[in-house]
């Protein structure tokens, strides 16, 4: 035992140290962790995955999907069938909402301006201030503003903060808005509505720079509908197209013109004058004019099925216009009062508020959930004008531009972490439920919300239940359990009004100025910026331009070429002193006179992915010309850029058309299936069917293809599919399993364009095989066409010699130790697919058709005694429109043996006897015999 | 042929007795230092050494993302420089060998250096398709070897005839060339001064003495050897063109591969010999046993061998257009007016064109022009070498996925430096072994009589 002697100089002040450091870690909260458990939860089972219903946001607007999570870990977001928003698909969006929920560069704490990192309680204690002074003018000086609100808690607490603090001002802005279509509907029924037009009853529908198969909050639900109608070939209709540039709608009209946005409005008053309107004959050109005198010939001999949609950049009076012309036609539109409303309020501007903060009487501001200072019309400088607010404070998912200029800000949770309701464009109501604790400090918009309302704060939870507590009569509980089940309460849809007789009104006059004019658009895969910070959308091919990391301005190739222009010159574009430098594409069926520009990009604080990629079109638009520009100038820099693509527009000519087989309507009773080709002598071993008798296939319907990426970004969720960067990209390299090829058999000026999805087609004599020297791509007893990751040496040989060019190589650790950006972050990981191995560098990967899934079954019917039942690839799954179909030849009466039989089928390059076992429907194509041009 | 100012066709001396020629070529290594010229070459090639080690280095840590690959145009530099320098590599053995066998015995003064540079060739070639993979430490997995895993390659590969093709070649050409040494090693004992180089060349020599019986052997070994050389130098480069031949793309299925690629390999292997035989004889004062006879045969090879490039090429156009394929013509049409064409029109200038020249006795006896047409060839059949790889993947089935090739600063590196350390190898070489068989040389001036004192000027044995 060592003598008792008086510690040391150093060992005191050492253990003094000790001391007050562990009396700190002592005082602080308990850590908590998520996982592991130490006694699990009875229904959660290690390593099974599961599914809860809740729902996602885009705009404002619910769409209903499945979160699947494993081990407490959301993974994956699938699609919820019950829910009218989803009818069981995805869009990108939702497919990559999971990804953001792991974002790293996520706000994790409260911060403040000058001090940097701060608490909820410094936050309080500073709130306090301003909050008693606009309390006691009964909250003059108090100034919310919100994204669209259509969560009944939300309104319901800001209905309550408003009748609390009566002088208090709320105020709404959502970039991409329908602000042009609510106004038409009041100019033509007096009172605001939501159309909501039905395209499964339309069959004759012309879009004037609509885009209602586009990205968006109803994307599902309109496509589905169209589609599903469209598979019946006595209901397959015509879909007249007129718009500024090529969009998913576009591609799959059936007579398109390329329309300047300014005289869009004619082709309207063109069809108006058609069904007896009676207004000035506007001033058309002969290609236009008869264009729109066949689609209203087509219009009005289908009456009652009938269609016109007006485009969001169109001026209300059109819109109004429009709704007068639908009621002539008694075209199938539902009317519903707008869900995003809050009974008897009527929300502010930005431009009030810009008032407002120029006056000084801004004591309080709070922007919740949106980012105006990035997405309002660049002439309300709001970085700027925030500046002027006594108090201002930014709630958000990310420290983004807002938070820039704001005093304080406060960390969000993401809508997987946290309580909520939201109604779906129908109205349908749905419950958000969390998936997990939040990842950070953050909580969520309704329990900030009581902050500013000076009520104590309360948990999500409760202020959710406390709106529906009325439901659901005696058994509360049941009620609860059953919607948070079903991920929808039933009964909540929008009542359908009659809407009465649309007014014929005021129009302007039309106006066609000489001078270029810019059509500013959300962006198929960013839609207003958002989701920049997002990888898997930044890397997402763009569904015409095929664009990545970046956005160009599409001009056609006349007008690039009339202005002495190349794709990705930089050009100035500039508009009333304010301008910015972005490249140039040149697209098909761009109209003459007019560059397309999309929304999103350009952000300066969107985090480590979205910084400073693209061109901000925001810093354009002003309050008067929020979407259209005129009178735009180009300047050219001199300097060019990349555009960054994935790959090609495909113009086919000569023998490429059987890449792509298209067969008019008419001629679809001639056509005869066509085969995988005639089993050729080949040196592969013969196929002799499967071990265990299932034979995997799929079969993707082109017409069914509205190229909106849902697919794509499902695959890259499902699979752990890497993100490469911009500038792997650049070198040629991109990691997507399923690719979505675009083929245009028109001309630049005329495209007549179709999608086609391109997953792996699991060759019976795969030529992948017999060059790989190590065996790692072999065929396994059910004719699947598998990559051995771990055997794999990487000689690459296997997609020298893939006809398709499906397989990806890992020519840097993308997934595994050498990530693009932060994307290698503990939380990144966390997103990852524990039933799908993550590649590592050097090594080849492709489509699998979701082998984990097939596995999945497989035990499961094994386990419980059955034959194997339907297995559904992620791709599948997402697919709004049912394009993908995936099943098993082998078995008995097998819907996907039938659809070899359809007169459409066809495989990509039989001819090589690569013996596919994913095929090909033909796209259908209805050309009005009247409009010869475009006949093939 | 051996016209007034050369006494003896294959001899550029009246007289020269073995012990010059002995002299001749072992002196500059056991007697003299290496000299100015050497110590400056050998400085010269070492930063090209350190630049191949470095790009090796880098690319087996950061991933073959270095390379200009990308995910269509799957392979380049590697395999191109790969297909090079086998082709640079086959024309030693086909010197030594088909030489040997048809009793060209001019051959015995450029035979050494040309199984020396199939050696360097060979091993150089071998690094790139190991650098090429992903996962080059598992490039041992082409080889059958027992493991508890029951995993064999995959034999309908043309990648694992190739793994064997390359092995069996360099170890081929290492005997072959060791065996040709074995009595000048001898010699070189016996001369050596210093006790290192008499327990060097001794141990190397394997107890040679030279004995009747020695010689009998020797004899029928590397006459036995030559035989199987010529089979296995078709055979390693029409492997090579089967790698691209057994695939399923247009551009490389073509059944003419095999044997253009072998007259691509000899015609880039002579050019490049007679690159070598310049500088060498330059270097190290070899002009009486390497004389412009030999360029003018070589020379005239190379025009052989350029003629039958030409009509493979028209061959493989005309087979595309016959064949009908929309693919395989489209391809074609690529060669001429897709993103390479310049490239494609340089490739023919180099390979087709410039080499008519040699139409001509001036132009094949100027040392100076035959350097010149040596290196433009070379150039040539490399790029011949990448366009045939980037073509085809350039412009395949896939059309949304027709992408071009991106060069990158490591492509560079490994193109340009592997060229130092092949000449890196020949500066050690020559400063340890003879770069000129001795006694063959003997045996051709003997055969010439230029050895034996008081035959006639001018006589043949």
């Amino acid at each position: 035992m060592s003598p008792l002697i008086p510690p040391s100089r150093r060992e005191a002040l050492r253990l003094l140290g000790a001391g007050i450091t562990l009396a700190a870690g002592g005082c602080s909260r308990p850590v908590e962790e998520i996982v592991p458990y130490v006694r699990a939860p009875e229904q959660l089972l290690p390593g099974v995955p599961a599914r809860y219903a809740t729902a996602l946001s885009l705009s404002g607007w619910a769409r209903g999907v499945h979160a699947i999570a494993v081990d407490g870990r959301p993974i994956k977001i699938e699609g919820n069938p019950l829910h009218p928003g989803s009818l069981g698909a995805t869009d990108l969006f939702a497919e990559a909402a999971i990804l953001d929920l792991y974002d790293p560069d996520r706000s994790r704490t409260v911060t403040e301006r000058v001090n940097g990192i701060a608490s909820w309680d410094m936050f309080e204690r500073a709130l306090s201030g301003p909050f008693a002074t606009v309390q006691r003018v009964r909250g003059r000086g108090l100034h919310l503003v919100t994204g669209r609100i259509t969560s009944p808690t939300l309104a319901r607490q800001i209905e309550g903060l408003l009748r609390a603090l009566p002088e208090a001002t709320w105020h709404v802005h959502e970039p991409v808005n329908d602000g042009n279509a609510e106004h038409g509907a009041e100019l033509a029924f007096g009172r605001p509505l939501r159309a909501l037009p039905r395209l499964d009853r339309a069959e004759v529908i012309l879009c004037v720079g609509a885009d209602p198969l586009g990205p968006g909050p109803d994307q599902i639900r309109l496509s589905r509908a169209f589609i599903d109608r469209r598979r019946d070939p006595a209901r397959f209709g015509r879909l007249y197209v007129a718009e500024a540039a090529l969009t998913p709608t576009g591609v799959k009209a059936d007579a398109r013109r390329a329309v300047h946005p300014l005289d869009q409005p004619a082709i309207l008053a063109v069809i108006a004058n058609a069904l007896g309107a009676g207004l000035a004959p506007p001033d058309l050109s002969d290609e236009a004019r008869r264009f729109a005198l066949a689609a209203a010939d087509d219009l009005k001999a289908q009456e009652g099925r009938a269609l016109v949609l007006a485009g969001p950049a169109l001026a209300p009076e059109w819109h109004a216009l429009a709704h007068w012309i639908n009621a002539r036609l008694r075209a199938p539109v539902d009317f519903i009062a707008p869900p995003d409303r809050i009974e008897g309020r009527m929300p502010a501007t930005l431009a009030d508020l810009a008032g407002a903060l120029d006056r000084g009487s801004v004591t309080c501001l709070a922007i919740l959930g949106s980012d105006p200072v990035a997405t309002a019309p660049a002439d309300l400088d709001l970085g700027a004008r925030i500046e002027r607010a006594r108090f201002s404070v930014h709630a958000g998912l990310h420290g983004d531009e807002t938070a820039g200029k704001t005093h304080w800000h406060l960390p969000l949770t993401h809508e997987l972490e946290s309580w909520s309701d939201l109604r779906a464009t129908d109205g349908t109501a749905s419950l958000v439920q969390p998936l997990l604790r939040p990842l950070y400090d953050g909580r969520s918009l309704h329990e900030i919300l009581p902050l500013f309302a000076g009520r104590p704060a309360t948990a999500g939870h409760t202020l959710v239940r406390e709106t529906w507590k009325d439901q659901g009569g005696a058994d509360f509980e049941g009620w609860w359990r059953r919607c948070l089940h079903d991920g929808l309460i039933e009964g909540t849809a929008a009542p359908i009004l009659d809407p009465g007789e649309p007014r014929l009104p005021a129009l302007p006059t039309l106006r066609r100025g000489e001078g270029f004019a810019v059509e500013l658009r959300p962006d198929p895969c960013l839609w207003d910026g958002r989701f920049a910070n997002n990888a898997w959308l930044q890397e997402c091919p763009k569904p015409i331009s095929k664009q990545v990391w970046g956005n160009a301005l599409a001009l056609s190739r006349n007008e690039a070429g009339r202005r002495g222009l190349e794709a990705g010159d930089v050009v100035q574009t500039a508009v009333g002193g304010r301008s910015v430098e972005v490249p140039v594409v040149i697209e098909s069926g761009v109209a003459e006179g007019v560059g397309v520009l999309t929304l999103g990009y350009g952000r300066e604080r969107a985090g480590a992915i979205g910084n400073g990629i693209g061109a901000d079109g925001y810093k354009l638009a002003t309050q008067a010309e929020p979407r259209l520009l005129t009178n735009v100038a180009l300047t050219k820099t001199g300097r060019t850029e990349t555009i960054l693509r994935t790959q090609n527009y495909v113009e086919i000519e000569g023998e490429t058309k059987t890449l792509f087989r298209q067969i008019d309507l008419a001629a679809l009773s001639e056509a005869e299936p066509k085969g995988i080709g005639a089993d050729q002598p080949s040196l592969l071993a013969p196929w002799t069917g499967d071990k265990d008798g299932h034979a995997w296939a799929m079969v993707i319907d082109t017409d069914a293809c509205i190229g909106c990426n849902a697919c794509v970004v499902a695959c890259q969720s499902e699979n752990n599919v890497p993100v490469v960067g911009p500038e792997e990209i650049a070198r040629g390299r991109m990691m997507h399993w399923l690719r979505v090829d675009i083929y245009d058999e028109g001309s630049p000026e005329a495209p007549r364009a179709g999608f086609q999805p391109v997953p792996c087609m699991h060759c019976e004599h795969a030529p992948c095989e017999p060059v790989c020297p190590v065996a790692a791509s072999i065929h396994d007893g059910e004719g699947l066409n598998l990559q051995v990751y771990n055997r794999c040496v990487g000689t690459r040989f296997c997609e020298a010699n893939c006809p398709y060019k499906v397989r990806r190589f890992n020519f840097f650790g993308y997934a595994d130790g050498q990530p693009y950006a932060n994307l290698g972050a503990e939380s990144v990981k966390a997103q990852r697919n524990p039933n799908v191995t993550v590649r590592a560098r050097g090594v080849m990967e492709k489509c699998t058709y979701c082998i984990q899934r097939i596995a999945t079954e497989r035990q499961a019917a094994e386990r419980d005694g059955r034959p194997m039942g339907e297995v559904v690839t992620a791709c599948q799954s997402a697919c709004p429109t049912r394009a993908i179909r995936f099943g098993d030849l082998a078995e008995p009466g097998s819907p996907i043996a039938e659809l070899r039989k359809d007169p459409r089928h066809y495989a990509l390059m039989e001819e090589l006897n690569t013996r596919p076992r994913t095929t090909y429907l033909a796209n259908l194509r209805s050309p009005n015999p009247a409009l010869k041009e475009d006949h093939a | 042929m051996s016209g007034t100012a050369q006494p003896h066709r294959w001899i550029d001396r009246e007289r020269l007795g073995y012990a010059e020629i002995c002299a001749a070529v072992a002196d500059p290594i056991q007697k003299r230092g290496p000299g100015r010229a050497w110590a400056i070459a050998f400085l010269g090639a070492l930063p090209f050494v350190l630049a191949t080690l470095a790009a090796i280095g880098a690319v087996l840590t950061l991933g073959i993302g270095l390379s200009g690959v990308n995910t269509t145009v799957v392979w380049g530099f590697s395999i191109a420089n790969y297909v090079w320098w086998i082709g640079i590599g086959n024309a030693g053995t086909l010197i030594s060998s088909m030489l040997l066998l048809t009793r060209q015995h001019w051959r015995a003064s450029i035979n050494r250096f040309a199984e020396a540079m199939t050696l360097f060739a060979a091993a150089i070639a071998g690094i790139f398709p190991i650098i090429h993979l992903g996962r080059p430490l598992y490039a041992y997995w082409l080889a059958p070897y027992p493991n508890t895993m029951d995993l064999w390659p995959q034999w309908r590969s043309a990648l694992v005839w190739d793994f064997w093709a390359i092995l069996s070649y360099l170890l081929f050409s290492l005997i072959f060339w060791f065996t040709g040494l074995l009595p000048d090693l001898a010699t070189m004992r016996d001369r050596a001064e210093t006790r290192i180089g008499r327990r060097f060349y001794g141990a190397l020599a394997l107890g040679w003495r030279g004995s009747a019986r020695h010689w009998a052997l020797y004899e029928s070994f590397h006459k036995a050897m030559a035989a199987l050389a010529v089979p296995l130098v078709c055979s390693v480069h029409s492997i090579v063109g089967l790698d691209f031949a057994a695939s399923l793309m247009p551009g490389w299925q073509e059944s003419i591969f095999p044997p253009y690629f072998v007259v691509g390999a000899m015609y880039s292997g002579f050019a490049m010999v007679v690159v070598l035989a310049i500088t060498i004889r330059w270097g190290l004062n070899l002009q009486a046993l390497i004389t412009p006879a030999h360029f003018d045969a070589m020379a005239k090879v190379m025009l052989f061998a350029s003629i039958v490039m030409t009509f493979s090429y028209a061959t493989e156009w005309f087979m595309g257009w016959y064949g009908g394929d929309h693919a395989d013509r489209s391809v074609i049409a690529y060669f001429f007016t897709g993103d390479y064409r310049w490239l494609y029109y340089s490739l023919l200038f180099c390979n087709c064109l410039v080499p008519q020249a040699l139409w001509f006795a001036r132009v094949r006896l100027n040392l100076w022009a035959l350097a010149l047409i040596a290196v433009v060839i070379n150039l040539g059949m490399w790029l011949e070498r990448i366009l045939i790889v980037w073509n085809t993947l350039s412009h395949g089935h896939a059309v949304s996925l027709w992408r071009t090739y991106h060069v990158s600063f490591y492509d560079v590196v490994i193109l340009i430096a592997p060229l130092g350390l092949f000449a890196f190898g020949f500066l050690v070489l020559a400063r340890i072994f003879p770069i000129v068989s001795i006694h063959e040389v003997s045996q051709i001036a003997h055969d010439e009589g230029a050895a034996a004192a008081g035959v006639p000027k001018g006589g043949v044995a």
